[in-house]
């Protein structure tokens, strides 16, 4: 018994937890952990005018990628968002891939 | 009031240059009449739309950034509405903006910088000092994680 324990802890710990654990959502061990990129490269105005920073916000069918993807923070997703509406309008960036 | 502005259009290539230059000037000429300045213009030339805008695949992108009044801004986007081979224009107000930034950027140097003295550094960061920190830090918030999961 106290073997069986101290081989769960040293993994997850799940052991203590097994018999009411109802999700039983089995996460990757380690996930690296998100940081918004701007916050982390201190990129302070997000502009409409920068494609090469937006174009990465906007993957293939052109949608912009949300938060619990790209990690970016609340402050940081609202500015990327009207830049990228910006370029939008000017055709900097498009709306859809065909 | 004297508020500073944005304006980008994107020109038809059907156009000519002369047609896009007579544009220009005639913009300028509605900013001194009404009491404005151009204070820079960028010509980006001619670039590819992302997408098509009336059968066209391609557009001449003008900058100009003007400061002036709401009444100056409204009255051209009038113009460049009227402009039929104007195929897109913005106008965005920037100065408030700016101001923002540059007080965000000032207090973050000037945080770093009291920081570094108190613990006895000299206030700007040496080249090719604290990559092992970051590194440091990012291994502990790994492991911050993994106690989440747990909880």
């Amino acid at each position: 018994m106290n073997g069986r324990r101290s081989s769960g802890g040293g993994g997850r710990g799940r052991s203590s937890q097994g018999q009411q654990g109802k999700d039983g959502a089995r996460r990757p061990m380690f996930r690296r952990r998100k940081v918004c990129k701007f916050c982390a490269e201190k990129i302070d105005d997000i502009n409409y005018k920068d494609t090469k920073l937006l174009m990465g916000f906007v993957p293939e069918r052109a949608k912009i990628v949300p938060r619990r993807i790209s990690g970016t923070c609340a402050m940081h997703q609202r500015k990327l968002r009207t830049a990228i509406m910006r370029a939008r309008q000017l055709a900097l960036i498009p709306y859809t891939s065909e | 009031m004297n508020r500073k502005y944005e304006l980008v259009y994107v020109v038809s290539p059907v156009a000519t240059d002369e047609q896009v230059s007579e544009l220009h000037t005639q913009i300028e000429s509605v900013v001194q009449r009404m009491g404005g300045r151009v204070e820079k213009t960028e010509n980006w030339g001619r670039r590819k739309l992302a997408y098509e805008i009336g059968h066209q695949k391609e557009g001449t992108y003008v900058l100009e950034v003007i400061t002036g009044s709401g009444d100056l801004m409204k009255e051209i986007d009038r113009r460049l509405k009227v402009i039929d081979y104007v195929i897109r224009h913005l106008i965005v107000r920037v100065d408030e903006d700016e101001q923002v930034v540059e007080r965000r950027r000032s207090k973050r140097t000037e945080v770093s910088r009291r920081r570094r003295v108190a613990r006895g550094l000299p206030p700007e960061r040496q080249p090719g000092e604290g990559q092992r920190g970051d590194f440091d830090d990012e291994r502990d918030e790994d492991h911050f994680d993994g106690a989440e999961d747990v909880r």
